[in-house]
């Protein structure tokens, strides 16, 4: 048969495309990284941030599809000190460090948490927002702890700190559905599809806030988590640059200002 | 920019990965059998003499047709809760999954049947034969023999289609590639090493459809 | 804060629903245009090109078009190339479509009856003469209703880019739907949105299918 003959035979140049692939990745990975990033960013004029639309209120979108937003404010308000001109790049939770890996972004201000993995491909930042992650369910729902979840179904966003540290403290018993962004946790929970759901604190707030078909209260705390700010790994001028303008801003008040207008408080005293 | 390849890095989550692949087997297999299965009852229902029966079919593959898999998984997992009917992420995967093959299916299968020649159907009934033994035994078998590389290639198309039933939990073979890029950040030699399998994985349908056919239509064994 | 009316959010899905249907363009013609070399290649004397051919037929047809798009998008970037969404989607879809184009076209053209080829020779014609006014011409009949209907896969194709971040239709839904919460509604206008892009291709596939069955 003509079909099997085919088969056959592209076995064999699979297995040459694997031996080129791999050669030329070789050569290529040879190559040297570029230098300081951030006068590559000041001679470009731009400033490309990565930023949540599905996290509100830390970036979500407006009538015109445009991302709006603490996070959105905050990368508005480096652009602007730096005198570049900003551009937003809408991300998701499992794909924001690809991108910054990638080199598709300059930074990440995607409400990112700090943990041990990510400190291994990426520089942070100093904190610029606050963030307590917790599980979240209906009023009527008994939980009061980790132990209490057992038998119950959670949903979580994929690669999240809440994801990884959701799977550290709950017993074997729950059942941890994974989901690729915010939004679809968010929808799995509305439509009934999961018991609870682990995130933000100030996340949760604005979903209770905007609906009212199904309510969420917290249940417990799992971790102060504030953000950072990510970018690449050894690029110490801009994160000493990215640093210093996080610091005028706290000082000036400015972030307390965003945080009035988003989360409706200042800026808690410890990340001052 | 200077990036070492660290294939390596996926060896711990090895585990991940056979699971993923043993899920994307037997989903495929359910819905290999179901989706040709309700493809059938309903080129059958638009063959048949119901006119009602066939508008209904005819609705229902148009809609699956022209909408996009993953619109009709988003609407299967988050909208029939709303109608108090909900399924887990798995069950809503899998139900989506015989759905679209079913709609694609029935097209194929019902092409084979408007190609049964009509004196064939009319000596059946001469012979005595009822419409249910005549569907069966007269018309089925060669409609099904006509048209088999197109539905085995649909069957193949579904299953690299249920990739995306990763965006709705379903602990299948690219939610593991999603899960292990989350946790190691190794995107591109986990989504090469996952595109691999599925290409192996295809390639094997491939090849399993083709020596089925040769056992199931042992007619075809004199032209090779 | 946001308040989205239902026309706000119909207009919103509409608007993107434009870059539906300029991807998808870019698709197919990106597509026709390797897919034509590919089918060429396929039905060449050559031993060596066929299985070049056959081997980027069979790579993309039996991997997912998710995975594909992962690769182009996030694989492309670490070998040092730069690519936007607009580029990863584009070039993912093009592949994919080539593969699933050249292989439709190599059907038509094979299904014609070998004895044509032979009798054409027989007369002394050359490849290049027994192509344009023979084959051709009546392959083309063939091939034109297949390739409006696949024209639907790959509208139906762009809908994965929004998992890359490509801001079109299914992204603008589930954009929307996170602002609203409304997954019934939102799903269900982008639902009807790409139903009225692919039923009238499906429809116009259908009928050439059926007047070319009757003339030829």
């Amino acid at each position: 048969m003509k079909t099997t003959k085919l088969f056959r035979n592209s076995k064999t140049i699979l297995g040459k495309c694997i031996r080129m692939v791999g050669a030329i990745t070789l050569s290529l990975s040879a190559l040297s990284a570029q230098a300081n990033q951030l006068s590559a960013i000041q001679e470009r004029g731009e400033l490309v941030v990565a930023v949540p639309q599905d996290f509100p209120p830390f970036g979500s979108v407006g009538k015109d599809l445009q991302p709006v937003g603490y996070d959105v404010d905050m990368a508005a308000f480096l652009a602007e000190s730096m005198d570049l001109k900003l551009k937003l790049v809408p991300v998701t939770s499992a794909n924001r460090i690809p991108y910054l890996q990638t080199g598709k972004v300059d930074l990440v201000i995607s409400s990112m948490g700090k943990n041990a993995e990510r400190e291994k491909v990426v520089d942070f930042s100093r904190a610029y927002a606050p963030f307590f992650l917790g599980v979240f369910g209906e009023s009527q729902a008994t939980v009061k702890s980790p132990a209490d979840l057992a038998g119950k179904v959670v949903g979580v966003t994929r690669g999240s700190v809440e994801d990884l540290e959701l799977t550290k403290v709950a017993p074997s018993s729950v059942t941890i559905q994974r989901f690729e962004d915010n939004n679809t946790t968010i929808s799995a929970y509305l439509s009934g599809q999961v018991e609870f759901i682990a995130t933000g604190n100030l996340v949760a707030a604005k979903i209770a806030e905007r609906q009212s078909n199904r309510d969420l209260v917290s249940k417990f705390m799992i971790k102060n988590s504030p953000c950072y700010i990510g970018m690449r790994k050894s690029e110490p001028e801009l994160l000493s640059k990215v640093n210093t303008l996080v610091a005028q801003g706290i000082q000036s008040g400015k972030l307390d200002e965003l945080s009035i207008k988003w989360f409706k408080a200042t800026l808690p005293e410890e990340l001052k | 920019m200077a990036y070492n390849f660290q294939f390596s890095g996926l060896l711990p989550y090895l585990q991940n990965l056979v699971d993923g692949l043993v899920t994307t087997v037997v989903i495929t297999l359910i819905t290999t059998v179901l989706g040709c299965l309700l493809g059938t009852l309903c080129a059958a229902a638009r063959a048949g003499q119901s006119s009602f029966k066939s508008k209904v079919v005819g609705v229902y593959v148009e809609l699956i047709r022209n909408t996009p898999f993953i619109v009709q998984l988003f609407f299967i997992f988050f909208g029939l809760p709303a109608l108090g009917l909900r399924l887990s992420a798995w069950e809503a995967g899998t139900l989506a999954m015989v759905i679209n093959l079913g709609a694609y299916s029935t097209e194929i299968i019902r092409a084979g049947i408007e190609a049964t020649p009509k004196g064939q159907i009319e000596a059946a009934k001469v012979l005595g034969l009822t419409r249910f033994q005549t569907f069966v035994r007269v018309v089925l078998p060669p409609a099904i023999q006509k048209i088999y590389p197109a539905l085995t290639s649909q069957c193949i198309i579904v299953m690299l289609g249920s990739a995306v039933l990763s965006q709705i939990s379903v602990q299948e073979l690219t939610f593991a590639a999603n899960f292990i890029q989350s946790r190691n950040f190794l995107s591109f030699e986990v989504y090469f090493v996952v595109a691999g399998v599925y290409l192996l994985l295809s390639i094997g349908m491939r090849q399993l459809f083709n020596g089925i056919h040769y056992l199931v239509f042992p007619n075809l064994r004199a032209q090779r | 804060m946001n308040e989205f009316t239902n026309w706000d959010i119909f207009q919103a899905l509409i608007l993107a629903a434009r870059w539906t249907v300029v991807l998808s363009l870019i698709a197919f013609l990106g597509g026709a245009s390797v897919g034509l070399l590919l089918t060429f290649l396929q039905i060449s004397s050559r031993t060596a090109l066929v299985r070049i051919a056959r081997f980027y037929v069979e790579l993309f047809q039996g991997t997912p078009l998710l995975m594909q798009l992962f690769l182009v998008f996030f694989g492309l970037s670490l070998l040092g190339i730069d690519v936007s969404p607009w580029t990863a989607a584009a070039l993912a879809l093009t592949l994919f479509s080539s593969a699933f184009l050249s292989e439709i076209w190599r059907g038509c053209i094979e299904s014609l009856p070998k004895g044509q080829w032979e009798a054409s020779r027989c007369l002394g014609l050359s490849y290049f003469e027994i192509m344009r006014h023979i084959i051709l011409p009546q392959a083309l009949k063939v091939a034109v209703a297949p390739t409006v209907g696949f024209s639907v896969q790959i509208v139906k194709g762009t809908a994965l880019a929004s998992i890359i971040g490509f801001v079109e239709l299914t992204k603008a839904g589930t954009m929307l739907n996170n602002a609203t919460f409304e997954p019934f509604k939102v799903f269900g206008m982008v639902a009807l949105i790409y139903f009225l892009l692919c039923y009238p291709l499906s429809v116009a596939s259908r009928h050439l299918e059926r007047k070319l069955n009757v003339t030829g």
